[in-house]
């Protein structure tokens, strides 16, 4: 990462894949959403006689339409263009194909169900209700992902001569630094406002638990940092503090919180065997409805209802519904032929698509696990950013490394310029400033740019608060009976939970349509 | 659901490169493999400005094969500050298989192309003056002119003919010296000057039929 972090970039960062903290604060002050409030999964009407509904995509918001819609008595058929269902929600596992354009893969991991790798969504908070409901309805069982770990390693080339050090180094030696500092120089006659100087002592207080000073204010190292050995024969020794002018030299300070977000703090989840077993679950109730290699090339939106011309084996097919509820990411929706009304389209190449990438690194030894590290991730400044250590398979011989994780697009780009190969290669180099041996211990790996993998070629939608304000409203209105749909159309874009709520919102105006038309059954 | 099985192949010349293309795109069907032209360049191939991709339908088949080759050999695309010409490259240069550039011509060939609808506004008076150079390779109409492999500019993408020229200029096309008509394409684009020069050169070809 070559730029400075905005505030701005942080936000974005902490809504892990395009962001959207600050705009759904800002649709909450505008009063847009309820504070606090769940939305729920609507309760649909069941239909007297059957409405035809072609859902464009089979994401996780398109199977979320299907499974529900399906059994009220609608008529579906889900039109997917790629081989496989599931949208942005993809493990890999031995033999998966990776349809990139330009760089097609194979994903050579040994056939084990602990060696996959979540390519697309990887992690559930505790507070994303409508997805934990489905999968606890589809059975899809769930365990505890680690996402923060302060054991694992903080690493820039800009302190420490670009020696990794432990995270909870970084966090509690820069807070006792801060502590110390603001203990010092703060003065009963410096309060003022909600302050008093009658707070002053507890004040002193706080500081010196925030930072574990001594009776004296001043920071003499805690064990919160890790004790300098772990041989309980001996008495505890505290590590000598970092320097705090080599720990201010790192930006790694506008990341350091991500741990902490509203989407990003324990308790998380992920499921048992691949974030694809959410897919796996709602095509045991819906696989039937879905047609793949099914590539829409123009949509009509008639008086009634909307026509889909689609490409299949080469051939054009077309389809009538009385709905059609669209996926499809806007970026490509705009290279589709259509009738939409012109302020409505113009949306489609306003929003920039975006550009995240990912490898994942099948190692032969589980060599984290030897230096404590288990599951969570390790932080660095460089392309890479990340490195995740898998929280299933403890103990085991093998396992799956997440080795890059970029949020900024350039160095999403970088990685994608390059062959499979040389992206291995590149990550291997900067994961072994981390791990020393790093290189010696990959036995095979895949790389995932999104924005060339085919049918997708983008991440999620990259809304700021002015395209929100200047864009949304009108591309979550429906144009006749078409809907646009996905994390794309929700306040939590490159989240699982944004796509449901994509669904359900539009599912739902379709129910009060009918329920108004006098269609559904007492 | 399962995967679709291998289909005849509809838009290739033979069973051959049929093979041949499955092993370019990775797929396990070839009969719509070239569906993946589409899924960059739109419907019909008439351009997505949403990914920058521009229309391919309408285009000389001896000018897409020659670019196709470019791309085949890393003639073009191949600078990270040209990032669609970029995201190109490695699908070119997966044509190399015997028949297979011709194939992917032949599959556009078919493709309903449509005008594009303008993108720009500019000074056509200005650009009507400054076309002057070009009308004596790409005809007075934009029409092209396959003596001297001069492409048609008339009803192209505006945006992407402005990007186009704007890379000549940088030296990101036309630079490399495998594309002999890019380098005599580069030298001339020394007539437009600066980004409004461009910009009213494309307004003006937008106005011609």
């Amino acid at each position: 990462m070559t730029n400075q972090f905005s505030r701005r970039d942080f936000l974005h960062l902490a809504g892990a894949v395009g962001g959207s903290t600050a705009a759904f604060r800002a649709a909450m002050a505008l009063g847009l959403l309820p504070a606090a409030a769940h939305a729920t999964r609507p309760q649909l009407a069941s239909l007297k006689k059957s409405k035809k509904v072609l859902i464009l995509g089979g994401g996780i918001s398109g199977l979320t339409a299907a499974y529900e819609l399906s059994r009220k008595g609608y008529d579906i058929q889900v039109l997917e263009a790629s081989f496989r269902a599931g949208g942005r929600n993809m493990t890999l596992r031995s033999g998966d194909r990776i349809d990139e354009t330009g760089f097609p893969q194979v994903c050579n991991f040994d056939k084990d169900p602990d060696l996959y790798f979540n390519c697309g969504p990887a992690r559930i908070p505790g507070h994303h209700k409508e997805l934990l409901n489905y999968c606890q309805e589809l059975d899809v069982e769930l365990a505890p992902f680690i996402n923060d770990n302060r054991n694992a390693w903080v690493q820039d080339d800009a302190m420490f001569g670009g020696k990794p050090i432990r995270a909870r180094e970084y966090f509690n030696d820069s807070r006792g630094f801060v502590a110390e500092l603001m203990a010092k120089s703060l003065k009963k006659e410096h309060l003022t406002g909600p302050m008093t100087a009658a707070d002053w002592e507890q004040l002193r207080e706080y500081l010196k638990q925030f930072g574990e000073l001594d009776p004296q204010f001043k920071y003499i190292g805690t064990a919160r940092s890790g004790l300098a050995s772990h041989d309980y024969t001996f008495p505890d020794q505290l590590k000598k503090p970092l320097s705090p002018s080599e720990l201010l030299k790192s930006r790694f300070m506008q990341i350091m919180s991500f741990g902490e977000t509203d989407d990003q703090a324990a308790m998380m989840m992920e499921p048992v065997g691949g974030m694809d077993r959410v897919v796996a679950g709602f095509l045991r109730k819906v696989g039937h409805l879905v047609q793949l290699e099914s590539q829409v090339q123009k949509i009509q939106v008639m008086n009634r209802g909307v026509e889909v011309t689609y490409r299949r084996n080469g051939q054009y097919v077309k389809a009538k519904a009385d709905y059609v509820l669209n996926c499809i990411p806007m970026h490509l929706l705009a290279g589709i032929e259509h009738n939409f009304p012109k302020d409505y389209a113009a949306g489609f190449t306003a929003i920039p698509r975006g550009k995240l990438f990912k490898i994942g690194l099948q190692m032969k030894e589980r060599f984290w696990e030897r230096e404590g590290i288990y599951g969570g991730i390790s932080w660095t400044l460089q392309d890479i950013q990340q490195i995740w250590y898998p929280a299933h398979g403890i103990h085991r011989k093998k396992g799956v490394v997440l080795a890059a994780y970029t949020f900024d697009p350039n160095a999403g780009e970088k990685f994608a310029r390059l062959a499979p190969a040389d992206r291995i290669k590149l990550a291997i180099e900067q994961g072994s400033k981390i791990h020393p041996d790093y290189g010696k211990y990959v036995e095979t790996g895949v790389t995932v740019a999104w924005h060339q993998m085919n049918h997708m070629l983008g991440c999620a939608a990259q809304w700021d608060e002015a395209l929100w304000k200047q864009w949304f409203k009108t591309l979550q209105a429906p144009v006749g009976s078409h809907y646009l749909m996905g994390d794309q159309v929700s306040y939590h874009p490159g989240w699982q939970e944004g796509a449901i709520a994509s669904a359900h919102r539009a599912i739902a105006d379709i129910d009060a349509r009918e329920r108004a038309a006098g269609s559904v059954a007492a | 659901m399962k995967c679709r099985n291998a289909s005849a192949p509809r838009n290739v010349k033979s069973v051959a490169t049929a093979i041949a293309l499955a092993f370019v795109f990775g797929s396990a069907s070839a009969g719509n493999d070239f569906d993946y032209c589409l899924l960059c360049h739109g419907a019909n191939a008439n351009g997505n400005y949403g990914i920058r991709a521009p229309k391919l339908s309408g285009m000389e088949p001896w000018y897409l094969a020659r670019q196709l080759e470019n791309f085949a050999v890393g003639a073009r695309g191949t600078s990270a500050e040209d990032a669609p010409g970029h995201e190109m490259g490695p699908v070119g240069m997966r044509l190399k298989a015997e028949g297979a550039i011709d194939a992917a011509v032949q599959f556009i060939g078919k493709l309903d192309s449509k005008r594009p609808a303008p993108t720009l506004t500019g000074d056509v008076a200005h650009g009507k003056k400054l076309y002057e150079n070009c009308a004596s390779c790409h005809g007075a109409r934009g029409e092209g002119n396959p003596a001297l492999q001069s492409p048609a500019l008339a009803a192209r993408s505006d945006w992407y003919l402005v990007t186009q020229l704007t890379n000549y200029q940088k030296g990101l096309r036309g630079a490399d010296e495998r594309d002999t008509y890019g380098a005599q394409m580069r030298a001339i684009v020394a007539t437009l000057p600066d980004e409004k020069a461009i910009t009213d050169v494309v307004a003006y070809i937008n106005t011609l039929k």
